[in-house]
């Protein structure tokens, strides 16, 4: 069986290439989905930072206080970001110490909420008002999002286990069942076109599933790996089906 | 696309910064730093042209006649109204921003139902096509040639072309459909 597969693969180099290419891009797609989840917890953390430094403006601090105490409460990313920024601050000007924590995040809704603020405090504007209403925007923005990718998750992953694993075991044993390689049918030309379709049919359930959480682009990385496990999966099924 | 993408977040930025007593012109100059995509760059132009001597008024008018979604041109005409009229701006900004934030989370909501049933369609797709061609292409295999009273076997080269292309066509017609997955993103 290990022979025949081995076989099988011989005369299909284009399932070991996508498949090289694979391993490279799994190494390349781990430190986006790194990157994007470090990016999520400091944005969803980014309401109830905005609302602590509300209501002790508000209590009558200044901003640098305010951070400070929000720096020592805050145990996640954006807490130990906030400490260096604070410490930092110490050696240049707030406001450059400001713009780099919100280069430091990485973060679009953080990098806004800075430059807003620096407009502000340039303004001599009420500080607490401010903070407290995009605290309450950016909180109904981070729950829209978060339910969307809480509800279209199980929908991603299903279309990727329906096209990548489901599509090529069924129509593997399907083809290996009905006209197995033992009995003398020569499907050469025909397992090619098949196993091409499937490695595009995985390619394409990744970028949909990608694009229908919003992260199409560090879900491309896996593509070929997913191309190639399906095209494989048809090729494989079909020898165990048929032998 | 773009545009729509971020007007919400303009709006809110700027009901906040003028709610705070800051100024038209230093609000749009806010924006004009940058963070807003294409927005941040027609207000970049729009500050670069004041400074040039060109009244508000008149950058407004040329702006609102080049942005072409809606919501944009509302905040542009808002801005105007605001410059022309003196308008509470507040206001209006503030019920602008109400209904588009209604309307984005609609749209999510929507998109999200309108996704429900994708897993399943490209599944049946993706699985009737192949199952059909993958007969008709074993079947000139499946026959004797002796016994072929419909000359099926003498057709097996184009078979193979037949195959091919049904599942290219297979596979467009999946990509259309897995289209929209992009094309109703509500965008957030």
């Amino acid at each position: 069986m290990i022979f025949d597969l081995m076989e099988m693969l011989r005369s299909e180099p284009l399932v070991l290439i996508i498949f090289t290419f694979g391993v490279a891009g799994v190494m390349g797609g781990i430190p986006p989905m790194i990157e994007r989840s470090r990016r999520r917890n400091i944005e969803n953390d980014l309401p109830a930072m905005l609302e602590a430094l509300s209501d002790s403006l508000k209590a009558g601090l200044g901003l640098q206080q305010a951070m400070q105490s929000e720096a020592e409460r805050n145990a996640g990313v954006l807490g130990s970001l906030l400490r260096a920024t604070l410490e930092e601050s110490h050696t240049s000007s707030f406001d450059s110490a400001l713009a780099n924590f919100a280069s430091k995040t990485r973060s679009s809704q953080v990098q806004r909420v800075m430059h807003l603020l620096s407009t502000a405090i340039e303004q001599d504007s009420p500080l607490g008002d401010i903070l407290a209403n995009l605290s309450m925007d950016y909180e109904r923005l981070n729950d829209l999002m978060n339910q969307r990718e809480e509800e279209l998750m199980g929908r991603a992953i299903l279309i990727i286990l329906f096209l990548c694993l489901g599509l090529p075991i069924l129509i593997a044993f399907i083809v290996g069942l009905f006209a197995p390689e033992s009995k003398g049918f020569q499907l050469d030309g025909f397992h090619s076109s098949f196993s091409l379709f499937f490695g595009a049919c995985a390619g394409m359930a990744v970028a949909i599933s990608g694009r229908m959480l919003g992260r199409l682009g560090s879900m491309l990385w896996f593509v070929p790996i997913w191309m190639a496990t399906a095209m494989f999966i048809y090729l494989g099924g079909y020898q165990v089906a048929g032998s | 696309m773009d545009e729509s993408r971020e007007i919400l977040y303009v709006i809110r930025t700027m009901d906040v910064l003028l709610g705070s007593g800051v100024g038209l012109e230093a609000t749009i100059h806010s924006i004009a730093q940058g963070g807003y995509g294409i927005i941040s760059d027609d207000f970049n132009k729009l500050m670069g042209n004041i400074q040039g001597g060109t009244p508000l008024e008149k950058e407004l008018r040329n702006m609102l006649r080049d942005c072409e979604t809606d919501g944009y041109k509302r905040l542009i005409n808002t801005m105007l109204n605001n410059v022309t009229q003196n308008t509470d701006i507040i206001e209006t900004l503030r019920k602008q921003g109400g209904r588009m934030e209604e309307e984005r989370s609609k749209a999510v909501k929507k998109y999200i139902e309108e996704l429900g049933g994708l897993p399943e369609t490209l599944l049946s797709i993706g699985m009737i096509g192949p199952i059909i061609l993958a007969i008709v292409g074993i079947i000139p295999q499946l026959i004797d040639k002796d016994a072929d009273i419909t000359g099926v076997t003498e057709y097996a080269p184009m078979m193979n072309l037949v195959v091919s292309g049904g599942l290219f066509f297979t596979l467009l017609f999946m990509i259309m459909i897995g289209l929209k997955a992009h094309t109703k993103d509500p965008g957030l």
